[in-house]
């Protein structure tokens, strides 16, 4: 679709929560750690860049990504 | 008080709250739905018996014994005359026997490197599926081996992970109640009977084979080309051994009179006497063997010269061989079989003969430790198979069908894996014995009796070899294809695996309901094998219980039979005696009269459960007839059979009938069908021959039969609902009905398959009125207001795996040289923080189109200092959504390795692509009348009757004369009334008749509604408001939405890509390319006139290109760009060819480019426009002017060759004149005005 579709000549980006274009630097020194869920047993795990996965408690191998905590939103067209 | 059993009766009632309860709570007992359960049993079991009760493994090792391997050398021909003339004993060779005691299979567990999980090391199948591995377990077998005859010592070997069938004895879930099976992620109904396979969830086919251990009598032209003499006659048997492995042996007929045996061995066919093998089964003699083929001296067979004559002969020709004795014949047979038997070197020429017959003839009738009573039962099988040889060729009976499904059973899919299994077991024992050599050989010489022997051989000789067996099963399982050095004796090498697609719930049932005809089907030329047999009646199509095992017990039949009068001996006058043959064993001979006896007696007994005669033995009465099948009485108690319940009359019980004796049974379809003394059964239901899909369709007896069947298609290709486990499935695309609802016109048997869990369509008010000039022929127009209410609602779910780990570098320990994240200290753009998360992988929830960034990763360096990975380059990479179609990400999941100390490399991401009813989606009835979405119609704008109601959905009535599919009608009207009363309706078919109609039935009800009594009501226009001159038929009728849909299949262009040599368009969608305008659409538009379009397709919208040619010589390939000239003045404006510009202008209207003429003459010619024809220009002299000439790229000055212009030609023909060139082949063009 999209390639054909008529693309509407907009200023910025198309994406729906675009606050700032600008650059800025990811994580200068320390990694995050990003929490998922384990597909066992839905505990919490935090993990860091590099970590092995697998759950903490229950050592399962299947993590699930959370959903994101941001407002998601688009605009209805 | 414990709680009642979950109650498994239903009805055709809603029991919405019933189902809700059921939903909301699943058992914890036992399903609600044992029918469900019941339709795949046969994969089920067929795998459960490889390891439990049946033992086919152990029969299967019993069958490949002990391999036996020598050490030393061989004697050459030479030393070994060598030796004898020295009166020298033969070199004592060592033995080193091997064998496998047992197999044994584990459940799926964490392999032991894994230390991290304590609590449950269980692998369950939805782990599997979510990580895209394979659910398997360990196979471990206990080897054993001796040396000459020492002690036995034994080892337990590991051969590797084979796949294991979900829900079987293997499977962590095979007493699951539906309250388990939901903890473990699956569905409430969860049916298993398939693998899991690198997340796919594959099955194998049930195939269809020859009846086992049933001599089928044949006549086939290809026969003929087995040799000289050889004719079209011969009668084929497939043996099956206890370990469902199966050996054919045919007789051939030859035209003299003559009989050969056929077998197949390791792929080669091998032709033997058949006397020889007669005679080497037992100690027998010539008289003998007359007698048993023809009958005693004073039975009626010596009157058949024909046969007598033949047996003469057969018995005359043997002499030749001169190897009248036992010994003699088997030692020939051993002697000539040795080098593809396998057996060890020192093996006697008897011994190898015995094993010979053992192996090859006739494996059902003994296969391991064969007893002389054995070797008698087999020689009377083959005695048989002569007599019926000798009957097909006068014309006493008529060949058997092999296409028919009498003399067919199934391979199911447990026997296969089981038979496979056995062969690699078997090729893992033979290949210790080149090891060994080889380890002799560099050990100097080593025997097998010396010390180093014992140390080396399972870590040398058994390391070497390939242990891994697993890996070969997962190999068939994941391509279907047989790599076998026997071929298992089927006819084809691939196909034997399917993925079981789950599109819709019918879709994923029928793949295991379905049976394979074999791939050589479909290349057959020839339609005899379609042909619609009276004996397949009911069998193929459902088979509600196919009869897969016996567990009873058949032993004490021929006593009972021989108490009935069954005796031994027999004559070829099939007057005087027929056959009785029980699993394809000779139990004796009784007159034709005696022979109906013994069948009514055997089945009143069978249908009572008296004498232990088994409920589900097929008990195949042939009577002697003119010329028909060969008569007899064969029965198989067998597995692998098909068989189904009827009523038997006199006993008002259920008789199991399966296809062999069928045809030769009277059983009734309806009552009206019954003749009193004749007919002895009676199907329990007509609709008994109906599959679980084509069940569902409603009153599918008032529709023409194509529409059925278009119908059972179309139902598997239905936008349905999979399951209710979608968040926990990892298919490569999965399709759902956002608005699924129990259908109002069902069958009882809709809830007992439990498919309300699975609902598959919508019901619509559907109008039946050609109302707008949009509801052409198949086409159809939606409500709009009934679309923006979900109308068909569906969503595509896509899961895609991004991995970082390259696939190239296998085998070598894989380094971890890439991790998702943003590279530390990288400057990212907020737009791409938008879509990435801190992880480097996307948000949750958020829209993606063709070409965002949905994941961040950089080059890493392991470093064992820190323990941690480093990057240097501080650059960060990304992967892209590359689907054209705007999707949103439902969910991310990270796959772990088995071992649990992996960092992320590979991630499974699920989008989902919402996908409403557009105009171009197909849906369809239940009733094969699909159509396509023409228009949403506003609501204000449709028809509406009295009560204020509109259609959700128009067809047009001239769906209808044509297909007559009335059950369409019939279910618009039952759909209405049953709306109307809030009730659902039966529509199982058979139930109306001409007396007490449908119509009445339903038109009864509607009345009663208040509604018109034929389903039709005045109906106004909504444009204008009056009321039509007809009264429209308008009712409930559900719709399905089928998954195909035009955002998967619009195909346009005018510009893209191109192919790189010609410059043409590229073909295929999803490279963007454009559908062919072939030489009949241009003979159409020629014929049309429409020169233009033609025009535009052929060259503007495909390879139109602007071209230099030379007036003069007419060649495209002497122009050339001139250098702009040296001198000063000489690069005047005048230069530039005079009139080119122009002529390039109206060459190509259509084509100028923005900047004017000069950018057109630019393109072409470079910078000054300046082009010449080499060819026509001679080189400068002197005396040339400066202005004239020019100069090309060596700065060689030319005058002349002006004359030159542009046009518009295809590319492809610049290319050929270039091609042409190379070959010696000058085009020229004339080039007017």
């Amino acid at each position: 679709m999209s390639r054909e579709a008529y693309q509407v000549p907009s200023m910025g980006t198309q994406n729906a929560f675009g606050n700032d274009a600008g650059y800025t630097n990811a994580m200068a020194t320390d990694t995050p750690s990003v929490v998922y869920l384990c597909g066992e047993c839905s505990a919490r795990v935090p993990l860091k860049r590099g970590d092995q996965i697998r759950c903490k408690d229950c050592g399962h191998r299947v993590l699930y990504k959370e959903r994101t905590k941001r407002m998601v939103q688009f605009e209805a067209r | 008080m414990a709680p009642a059993p979950t109650n498994t009766d239903w009805s055709v009632e809603f029991d919405t709250k019933r189902r809700d309860h059921l939903f909301r709570n699943p058992p914890k007992d036992h399903t609600a739905f044992p029918s469900l359960a019941e339709s795949i049993k046969p994969h089920v079991d067929s795998f459960n018996a490889i390891f439990e009760d049946s033992k086919i493994l152990q029969a299967a090792l019993k069958d490949i014994g002990t391999k036996t391997f020598l050490d030393g050398d061989i004697e050459t021909a030479e030393q070994r005359k060598l030796r004898i003339a020295e009166g020298r004993r033969p070199p004592r060779r060592n033995r080193l026997n091997v064998r496998v005691r047992e197999v044994f299979l584990d459940k799926p567990t964490l392999p032991p490197t894994n230390k991290y999980s304590t609590k449950n090391r269980e692998i369950y199948p939805s782990e599997c599926r979510e990580r895209h591995a394979t659910y398997r377990g360990k196979l471990r077998a206990r080897l054993e081996y001796q040396v000459n005859n020492g002690d036995w010592m034994e080892s337990i070997r590991e051969l590797g992970q084979v796949p294991i069938m979900v829900r079987t004895n293997r499977c962590h879930l095979e007493k699951a109640s539906p309250e388990e099976l939901v903890n473990h992620k699956e569905e409430s109904e969860e049916l298993g009977g398939y693998f899991i396979v690198n997340g796919n969830e594959k099955l194998i086919r049930m195939l269809i084979v020859g009846k086992r251990n049933y001599p089928m009598s044949i006549i086939r032209g290809s026969f003929v080309k087995r040799g000289q003499t050889y004719t079209k006659f011969g009668v084929q048997i497939r043996s099956v051994r206890p370990d469902q492995t199966s050996q054919t042996n045919v007789l051939h007929y030859l035209s003299d009179g003559n009989v050969t045996f056929r077998f197949s061995w390791r792929k080669n066919e091998f032709l033997v006497p058949v006397m020889m093998i007669l005679k080497a089964l037992v100690e027998t003699n010539d008289r003998e063997i007359f007698e048993s083929i023809v009958g005693g001296a004073t039975s009626n067979g010596m009157k058949n010269t024909f046969v007598t004559d033949r047996v003469e002969l057969l018995l005359r020709t043997y002499q030749a061989y001169g190897k009248h004795s036992k010994s003699d014949c088997r030692s020939h047979l051993g002697k000539s079989f040795r080098p593809v038997l396998g057996v060890p070197a020192d093996m006697s020429d008897y011994d190898c003969g015995t094993e010979f017959l053992r192996k090859v003839v006739l494996p059902h009738l003994g296969n391991y430790n064969v007893t002389e009573t054995q070797d008698y039962d087999k020689f009377k099988m083959i005695i048989f198979m002569i007599r019926k040889l000798y009957a097909l060729v006068a014309g006493d009976c008529a060949p058997d069908n092999p296409d028919a499904v009498s003399n067919q059973e199934i391979l199911l899919g447990g026997f296969l894996y089981g038979m496979i299994l056995k062969e690699r077991i078997e090729e893992w024992l033979r290949s210790f014995g080149p090891i060994a050599r080889d380890w002799s050989i560099r050990n100097n010489g080593a025997t097998f009796t010396d010390p180093t022997f014992e140390r080396d051989f399972l870590s040398k000789i058994v390391k070497r070899s390939n242990e891994n067996i697993g890996n070969a099963l997962e190999y068939f399982l994941s391509t279907g294809n047989l790599v076998s050095p026997t071929g298992l004796d089927l006819q084809q090498t691939s196909g034997y695996t399917v993925m079981a697609e789950k599109i819709n719930f019918y879709r994923f049932i029928s793949h295991f309901r379905m049976i394979h005809r074999g791939s050589f089907f479909a290349q057959l030329k020839t339609t005899t094998v379609r042909k619609l047999l009276p004996e397949s009646w009911g069998v193929l199509v459902s088979c509600p219980y196919s009869g897969w095992f016996s567990v009873w017990s058949v032993s004490h039949i021929p006593k009972v039979l021989v108490q009935l009068g069954v005796q031994s001996t027999s004559s070829v006058a099939l007057n005087d005696s027929v056959v009785v043959q029980l699993d394809g064993r000779i139990i004796g001979f009784c007159s034709p009269q005696q022979a109906l006896k013994i069948h009514d007696t055997l089945r009143y007994w069978k249908v009572a459960g008296k004498n232990n005669i088994p409920r589900d033995l097929e008990i195949g009465y042939i009577p002697n007839t003119n010329g028909g099948q060969y008569p007899g009485i064969y029965m198989f108690s067998q597995s692998a059979r098909m068989y189904r319940p009827v009523k038997h009359l006199a006993l008002d019980k259920t008789d199991f009938v399966g296809p062999f004796e069928q045809p030769f049974m009277e059983i009734a379809c309806v009552e009206s069908d019954l003749v009193p003394g004749v007919s002895t059964h009676i199907e329990f239901t007509p609709t008994n021959m109906l599959s679980i899909v084509a069940n569902m369709t409603p009153f599918s007896n008032y529709n023409q039969s194509p529409r059925n069947m278009y119908q059972c298609q179309m139902s598997k290709q239905t936008m349905g609902t999979p399951g209710t486990s979608i968040a926990f499935r990892t298919d490569n695309k999965l399709y759902r009905l956002q608005t699924g609802q129990t259908p109002i016109v069902r069958p009882p048997l809709y809830n007992a398959y439990g498919l309300d869990n699975f609902p598959n369509g919508m019901n619509a008010i559907v109008a039946i009125i050609s109302y707008t000039g949009y509801d052409m022929d198949d086409a159809m127009i939606i409500n709009k207001s009934a679309h923006e209410r979900g109308f068909g609602h569906g969503t595509i779910y896509k899961t895609k795996i991004h991995s970082l780990a390259e696939k190239e570098r296998r085998k070598s320990r894989r380094e971890i040289t890439k991790l998702f994240g943003f590279a530390p200290g990288d400057e990212v753009r907020g737009d791409v923080r938008n879509l990435i998360d801190e992880d480097g992988l996307p948000h949750i929830g958020i829209r993606v189109k063709e070409g965002d960034k949905i994941a961040a990763f950089h080059n890493v360096r392991y470093d064992a200092a820190s323990d941690t990975y480093v990057n240097v380059d501080g650059i960060t990479h990304y992967l892209k959504y590359k689907d054209a179609e705007v999707g949103y990400i439902e969910s991310i999941r990270i796959m772990g390795s088995e071992n649990g100390n992996e960092p992320i490399q590979n991630i499974s991401v699920k989008y989902r692509i919402p996908r409403k009813p557009i105009i171009g989606d197909k849906f369809s009835s239940r009733h094969g009348q699909k159509g396509v979405c023409s228009q949403l119609w506003p609501a204000v704008d449709m028809p509406f009757s009295e009560s204020g109601m509109q259609p959700d959905l128009i067809i047009n009535p001239h769906a209808f004369p044509s297909r007559m599919t009335i059950a369409q009608m019939i279910e618009s009207m039952a759909g209405k009334s049953g709306a109307l009363h809030g009730h659902p309706q039966d529509s199982t078919p058979f139930q109306f008749s001409e007396e007490n109609t449908a119509t009445d039935y339903f038109g009864h009800q509607l009345r009663k509604a208040g509604y018109n009594y034929y389903g039709n009501e005045p109906l106004y226009s909504g444009i204008t408001g009056r009321e039509f001159a007809a009264d429209i038929y308008m009712g409930v009728v559900y719709y399905q939405r089928l998954r195909h849909m035009v955002n998967d299949k619009f195909q346009v262009r005018t510009t893209g890509p191109v192919n790189a040599l010609t410059g043409q368009p590229v073909k295929g969608r999803a490279k963007g390319g454009g559908i062919r305008v072939g030489e009949m659409e241009r003979d159409s538009l020629i014929a049309h006139g429409a020169a233009y379009l033609l025009q535009d397709r052929l060259m503007n919208c495909s390879d139109s290109q602007l071209a230099w040619i030379c007036r003069e010589c007419g060649s495209f390939l002497s122009t050339q760009v001139a250098v702009a000239g040296s001198g000063s003045g000489s690069r005047a404006r005048a230069a530039i060819n005079p009139g080119a510009v122009a002529a390039a202008a109206k060459a190509a209207p259509n084509q100028q480019a923005p900047g004017g003429a000069a950018s057109v003459g630019g393109a072409l010619g470079g910078q000054a426009g300046i082009v010449r024809c080499r060819r026509c220009a001679r080189q400068a002299t002197f005396n040339d002017s400066r202005a004239e000439a020019w100069e090309d790229g060596t700065g060689l000055r030319y005058v002349g060759g002006d004359n030159v212009t542009v046009v518009a030609v295809p590319g492809v023909l610049r290319y050929l004149d270039v091609e042409l060139a190379a070959m010696g082949i000058r085009m020229k063009f004339k080039i007017d005005n």
